[in-house]
Parts: structure tokens; C-alpha cells; sequence
């Protein structure tokens, strides 16, 4: 753990990205504490400037404080990034690794579905979904998952394809172990560094995704998300900046953030790759 | 396409230089380009009232007549018209020498045609506007008598070229009217005939050489341009690329603020005084949380009209005082009435629903329900999102559902699967045509859209609507409705939040073209660039 900590903090835009992210976490979950109202509580002080009426950020058209907002968006987006890759991990997982590991027509089939998946442009999709099922929390949940997994499908399938004629693979076999049980409980654990790596980056692009989804009018409208901060002040950009400018800035510095500790993981789980700098 | 710095001077001095010129009055020429938002899907206005429609129509096809500011009759295809004493007999007598557009002679025909079989069998408010209507005789080629089973003061009001086009018969005739050649190719008696429609850009009209009216159009050309993107339609706007933009095309915060910065852009409220919209909310009052009237009454009292007037659309509005808009005032129809506070009062508001014994439970809920909104954009969610923490302070808790049009079209006009609906309707130029239609048993129609989705049922109602459609005289019709608008603040299937001022923006460069209370919805005939 040690070894492990010392190579990703030798990355010190790493470092920063895990600071930023760990600011962010820690805004979300003071966001009820700091903020005990509801965000969407309206006010008699519509479009206030930053540091106006007591709005530290400003408020909006109706009086909303966008600061209010951002804090508590940051929980929205934040668990809205977790629990879809999360998902997304699960079922790629599952089907990387069965395709990897049978190979053959097992590989064929879930290849071939997967592909499917792949061959719709994600974003289009994902509206696609959201719009179907009604705009919700769980719709855009949903719609993310969705698009996601078949990249991890296809990263675990290529590792459980190059680790499953490996000597403790084969080893496993001739001790009588089950199927499941190799490939989870063996094969798994070994490529799970690069799985770590693309879920870090996929939390980014969930965050993204549901901003732009909110951003068109998609998001649910009884959740403050950034993206829905952002979509209701657009229309407003010249005569107030301040509404989507912030939710703006604040998706910008969570999604970088949370690359750049991608990428420090990445240093740090795959050594043998660190030294191309 | 950024243009170099210089290239812009050299066109900004060329328009000086050209615009210099027109001093004198009314000149003839030129071409105005105006915002159709969104796309029509077809130029039937015979078939639709879809306001895209109503943009273009008007100027391609005339009305018998048309209104002018103060409501008054102005003649168009009809140069006069004869009441009999008893009400059922109008007589029409119809402009001479007029001409379609393919050079065929407009008469009584087809007037009789355009009543008859078209706006009183596909059009969405004709079988409503005529319903009085049994048959038109046409003793001559220029005299169209309608006979009425019914005095109908209320069709009067509805002639416009918008409402109630005239269309040729030559080319409609034993064709099916819905899916017939006219919808894309139209030929009317307008100032402005269609030229050419090119998909997701543009409609360009010509000017009418042989247009009734001497001297007009003035406008050489028109071309409605159809902009997807707001901010993109507001930039049309203030760099002088639109010169017109009506029913919000250009949004109320943008229409603001151009309206400040810029000298040659204003914006207008007039020439919606025919449409009459208005925000409202409808309630399910056969089954969920709103089945009981003073539920329905308490949101009415909680909610600050003033308050979304002022935030929502930058105060273009006024709180609505009963079922009837007030601009039914002029013709007696309107009162206010208790119940529709302009500034909300909460208190008072808990207080009914204490009274009426709703409890709270410990977390301040009497009950939950599921709040629909019109998916029309980010100013009515915005108003949801305002009426749901209103209605969470009265202790009934709301979850706001968002979908897209044909969903909640069918969700509330065919499911009447829902609980409460933002929505707006258009209360037209007289409570029959607008206004019934959302509260008559009769007008409950599964599938049919804006009508009475709260299934709201009541006799006495009922004949009151009833005798209002029929009564000639304008003093009993004022009482009718007095006691009609007494049942509907009590019983509130509906509740009328705030008349709706849509806003016109336009070049100060356009002018003439604001005369007619159809506003955006008019010929045009007279408009001319300065």
C-alpha cells in the first residue's frame, strides 16, 4: 500500500486532482449542512449578482441561490457518476469475462451484442433512453450505465484472453477448480488495475453525461444537478453570467480532477508504463 | 463566416446610405424577413390552428374580416354583414373583383364551401365557431346568408383570416380536405402569394399583384425563417437580420434586455388581445388527491401570481381574478372573484385545508401528488419548480414529472392518468370558442386535446354554458356569466394562475404592421419598411 501510494504521489497533478476531488466530496457531503434548505427554495431576490443579497454565488431568476445549488448538485453528480459505473463495471465484467474466457461461440454472441451497444454514438443513446423511460434519477442512471459497459466488456475480455493460458490459470484447472471460481476468484483479481483505471475515468464521463443530459432538458426536474443549473440559466447568459457560469466551472474542475487521478492511478497500478514519461 | 472588420463597415454604410432615402411614408418595396418558430409541419391553416401556422396563413388567405385594436370589425372579404332581428339570419355581402391567386373569381360559393365542409368538419374550433350554423344560402355570386338554429353572437368574432380562412373551392372539392394538395401548395385571396418553402430554412411569399385592395402589400417579400436555437433567433434579432419575432420567439429576458440596449428594437404586448392565453393548472376531480374542491381552492389562495408574473416571464402578465380573462371586461363577461389572490396568502391557505381537516403528519404532509408540466421549456418547469415549494409550505407534497409532448398530451388527454397539469390555454376572442370547451360535460372527450381533462361535471353549469352560447342580449349574457364564474371559483376544476402577455419584438424599421388585434397573426397588408 505504501509502494502504492508512493508512485501515485509522484504524479503531483495526481496529488492536486485527488485534493479537488476530495474538496468536492466533502462540499457534498456538508451540502445539507451548510445549505439545510432546499436548493430549489425560491426567494424575493431573483437574479442578484455574486456577493449580492446575501447570495454568495447569486441567485436566479426565481430567486434560487446558485451556490445552494452547486452544493448540493455536487451530490447529485457525484452519485449519479458512482452507482452508473459501478453498474457499468458489473456488467462489463460479466460479459468480458465469460467472452474472454470460453472464447469461442460464447465469445461470438456476447461480442456481438456488445457491439451493438457500441456502434450507437453513446450520447444519442443515452438521450434516446432517457427520453423513453421518463426523465428521472434512475432513467438517467439507466441511460448511463447502459452506454458505458461495453467498454469495460471489451478491456476485460482482451486481459482475460491473454491471462487465461497463463501457467496459474492452467495450475487452477488441474487442481479441479470450477469455472466461476478461476475466473473470478483468479483471473479477476489480476487484471483489476486496468478495470480500476477506465471505472475512474468513467465516473468523469457519467458526470458529464448527466450534465449534458440535464443541460437539454432531460435531467429530473426534481433534483438539482448542475447540469439543470446550467440549462436553466442559458438562456439568461447575457443578463446574468453568474447562474451557469459556477455549475460550469465547478463540472470543469470535478471531471478534471477526477481524470487526473485516473491517470495517477494508472501510474501507480501499472508500473511498467510509468516510465514513459 | 466572420466577415473581416472592414466588410462589415462597407455593409453597415451601404444600409445607411439606403435607408437614407426613405423619407416619405408608407414606401413600397423591400423584403421582411420575420421568426417562425418552430417549422410548420403544413400551411393549413383550414386544418390547424398551430400557431406556426397562424404566422403565414393570414397573409396568404383572407377572413371575412378582420379586428382592429379595439376589437371593431374590419370588412376584408366581407364589405358588411346583416343581423336579422331575431338573430338567426346573417347576411354577408362579399367584396366584388376579387381574384384567387390562380386568377379564379372568389364568391359565395366559396364561402359556402369554406363554412360548410371544411372549417365546420376539420378544423380543430370551426365545428364550435359554426355550431349554429345549418346552411348558407348564396342567392348571387357576392351574398352569402348564413342560417343559424341558434343566435350565435360569438361567430361574429370569429372571422379572421386566422380563425376562420377562406378557401377555394376549385381546388378543395371532392378531394379529402386533410390530406389534400392545398396544405403545401396554398392559394388563397391574400396580399402575399406562396412562392417557395425550403425545408428547415425558410418560406418566402411574393407579393400579390392583383390584390383586392389598392396599393397593397406594400412589402415586396416576405420570408419566415425558422431558427431552431434561441439565442441564435435573439441574435437574428439584434444584429437586424429578423425584423419581427412574435409569440416569444425572441424570450422575455432577451426581448428585455433589446428592448433596453437597442434604439431600432421594441417590443409590444398588442395583438394577442384574440388569443387570450392563460397559464392555468388542471386537476384529475374524479380521482387522486384534488377530488375535493377545497384543496383545489387552497392552492389557488397560496400561489403569488404577482410573484411568477415578475420572475418568470420579467413581468409580462396580469394575475388572473376568475375563470374569464379580464380582457373579457369589454364585452361584460368578466367579474373578479374570491379566491384568486394576486399576491398568495399561505396562511389562509393552511387554514382552509386545517379547517377542512386535512392534518399534517409529522413532517408538515397532508398529501402527495404528482405535478405534471407542459413540456413548452425551461420557463414553465421553472414555474413548477416555484408552485412546488409554494405547495410544499401548504403541506402537500408535489414530484414534478417532465416528459415529452405526445406523452403528456396522452398522459392527461387521454389517460387521465395524472394529478395536477400546468398548462395554457387560449380563452380566443369569446368564452364560447375558448373557454367552454375546458369545463362542459360535453367537452369531456378522451383523446381530444385542450379540453375538459379535469372531467369536471356539473348540470347547472352545463345549462348556464348552454343558455351563454345562445343569448343575444348583452346584459343577460353578462349575468349568465357573472353566476357561471360564481360556480367555477368554488368548484375550480381549473385554476387560472395569470394571463399570459406574450411579447412581440420587432425592428422599429417595420411599420404598419401592428393595426390588427390578430397581431402576428394578420395579412401584413398594410405593413411597410422604413
Amino acid at each position: 500500500m505504501n509502494s502504492f501510494w508512493n508512485r501515485f504521489s509522484r504524479n503531483k497533478s495526481a496529488v492536486l486532482g485527488l485534493f479537488i476531488l476530495g474538496l468536492v466530496v466533502f462540499m457534498a457531503s456538508i451540502a445539507g449542512l451548510i445549505y439545510p434548505d432546499d436548493p430549489f427554495l425560491y426567494s424575493r431576490f431573483p437574479l442578484s449578482g455574486p456577493g449580492v443579497n446575501g447570495f454568495l454565488l447569486g441567485s436566479d431568476s426565481i430567486g434560487r441561490d446558485v451556490a445552494s445549488g452547486i452544493a448540493h448538485g455536487a451530490k447529485t453528480s457525484l452519485l449519479i457518476g458512482l452507482i452508473a459505473t459501478l453498474a457499468a463495471v458489473f456488467i462489463g465484467v460479466i460479459f468480458g469475462a465469460f467472452a474472454g474466457y470460453y472464447g469461442g461461440l460464447v465469445d461470438d454472441v456476447l461480442m456481438r451484442i456488445t457491439e451493438v451497444f457500441q456502434t450507437i454514438p453513446s450520447f444519442v443513446f443515452a438521450i434516446l433512453l432517457v427520453a423513453i423511460m421518463k426523465p428521472s434519477i434512475e432513467s438517467v442512471v439507466i441511460a448511463i450505465t447502459v452506454v458505458s459497459w461495453p467498454a469495460v466488456a471489451r478491456l476485460v475480455r482482451g486481459e482475460f484472453l491473454a491471462l487465461k493460458n497463463r501457467e496459474f490459470v492452467q495450475a487452477c484447472h488441474t487442481l479441479g477448480m470450477g469455472d466461476v471460481r478461476i475466473m473470478m476468484a483468479e483471473i479477476l483479481p489480476n487484471c483489476l488495475s486496468p478495470i480500476i483505471v477506465i471505472g475512474s475515468l468513467m465516473v468523469a464521463t457519467a458526470i458529464l453525461i448527466e450534465s449534458g443530459l440535464a443541460f437539454l432538458g432531460l435531467g429530473d426536474p426534481n433534483v438539482m444537478s448542475w447540469g439543470f443549473q446550467i440549462s436553466d440559466g442559458r438562456s439568461m447568459l447575457r443578463v446574468a453570467w453568474w447562474i451557469c457560469t459556477f455549475p460550469g466551472i465547478a463540472i470543469l474542475i470535478t471531471v478534471l480532477a477526477i481524470n487526473l487521478v485516473g491517470e495517477g492511478l494508472n501510474d501507480a497500478l501499472n508500473p511498467r508504463l510509468r516510465e514513459r514519461n | 463566416m466572420k466577415l473581416p472588420k472592414f466588410m462589415n463597415a462597407v455593409i453597415m454604410t451601404a444600409a445607411i446610405t439606403m435607408g437614407g432615402s426613405a423619407v416619405q411614408a408608407q414606401q413600397a418595396g423591400g423584403s421582411m424577413v420575420f421568426l417562425v418558430q418552430p417549422e410548420p409541419p403544413t400551411m393549413a391553416g383550414y386544418v390547424s390552428t398551430s400557431g406556426p401556422i397562424g404566422l403565414l396563413g393570414p397573409k396568404i388567405y383572407d377572413g371575412l374580416f378582420d379586428y382592429d385594436n379595439d376589437g371593431k370589425m374590419i370588412p376584408v372579404l366581407a364589405e358588411s354583414y346583416d343581423t336579422s332581428a331575431d338573430g338567426k339570419t346573417v347576411t354577408f355581402n362579399l367584396r366584388k373583383g376579387v381574384t384567387w391567386h390562380d386568377g379564379k373569381p372568389f364568391t359565395s360559393a366559396d364561402v359556402q364551401f369554406t363554412i360548410m365542409e371544411v372549417l365546420k368538419k376539420v378544423h380543430p374550433r370551426g365545428p364550435n365557431s359554426f355550431k349554429e350554423v345549418s346552411s348558407i344560402d348564396t342567392p348571387d355570386a357576392h351574398t352569402a346568408v348564413f342560417n343559424l338554429g341558434n343566435p350565435a353572437p360569438y361567430m361574429l368574432r370569429a372571422l379572421s383570416a386566422y380563425e376562420s380562412p377562406m378557401v377555394p373551392k376549385h381546388l378543395l372539392e371532392g378531394q379529402d380536405i386533410k390530406s389534400a394538395k392545398l396544405a403545401n401548395n396554398p392559394v388563397g385571396t391574400g396580399p402575399f402569394k406562396f412562392t417557395e418553402w425550403k425545408k428547415g430554412q425558410y418560406i418566402r411569399l411574393d407579393k400579390n399583384e392583383s390584390y383586392w385592395k389598392e396599393g397593397r402589400p406594400y412589402i415586396d417579400r416576405i420570408v419566415g425563417r425558422f431558427i431552431p436555437d434561441a439565442s441564435t433567433r435573439a441574435a437574428a434579432m439584434e444584429k437586424g437580420e429578423v425584423l419581427y419575432a412574435a409569440y416569444n420567439a425572441v424570450s422575455n429576458v432577451e426581448a428585455v434586455r433589446l428592448n433596453k440596449e437597442k434604439d431600432n428594437i421594441s417590443v409590444t404586448t398588442d395583438g394577442y388581445s384574440m388569443i387570450n392565453p392563460m397559464a392555468l393548472i388542471e386537476f384529475n376531480t374524479k380521482e387522486g388527491p384534488f377530488t375535493d374542491a377545497v384543496v383545489r381552492r387552497a392552492i389557488s389562495t397560496a400561489i403569488d401570481r404577482q410573484y411568477m408574473i415578475d420572475t418568470i416571464f420579467f413581468g409580462y402578465g396580469n394575475p388572473a381574478t376568475s375563470a374569464l380573462s379580464s380582457n373579457f371586461a369589454a364585452t361584460g363577461l368578466h367579474a373578479e372573484m374570491p379566491h384568486y389572490p394576486a399576491t398568495g396568502d399561505i396562511a389562509a391557505a393552511n387554514q382552509m385545508l386545517d379547517d377542512a381537516g386535512y392534518k399534517k403528519d409529522s413532517d408538515g404532509v397532508r398529501m402527495k401528488a404528482m405535478f405534471d408540466l407542459i413540456p413548452y421549456g425551461e420557463d414553465w418547469k421553472r414555474g413548477g419548480q416555484y408552485i412546488q415549494q409554494v405547495l410544499g409550505e401548504i403541506g402537500i407534497d408535489v414530484e414534478l414529472r417532465y416528459e415529452d409532448v405526445p406523452t403528456w398530451l396522452k398522459r392527461v388527454y387521454h389517460n387521465y392518468d395524472f394529478d395536477m397539469n400546468l398548462n395554457y390555454f387560449y380563452q380566443l376572442s369569446d368564452p364560447v370558442l375558448g373557454v367552454h370547451r375546458h369545463y362542459g360535460t360535453n367537452m369531456i372527450r378522451k383523446g381530444t386535446h385542450f379540453v375538459n381533462s379535469s372531467r369536471y361535471s356539473n348540470a347547472d353549469l352545463d345549462a348556464l354554458l348552454g343558455a351563454g352560447m345562445t343569448e343575444p342580449d348583452a346584459e343577460k349574457r353578462s349575468a349568465i356569466y357573472m353566476e357561471i364564474q360564481e360556480i367555477l371559483a368554488r368548484d375550480m376544476p381549473v385554476v387560472n394562475l395569470f394571463e399570459l402577455e406574450f411579447l412581440t419584438v420587432y425592428n422599429t424599421k417595420l411599420k404598419g404592421a401592428y393595426g390588427s388585434a390578430m397581431g402576428a397573426y394578420s395579412s401584413f397588408a398594410d405593413a411597410y419598411l422604413d
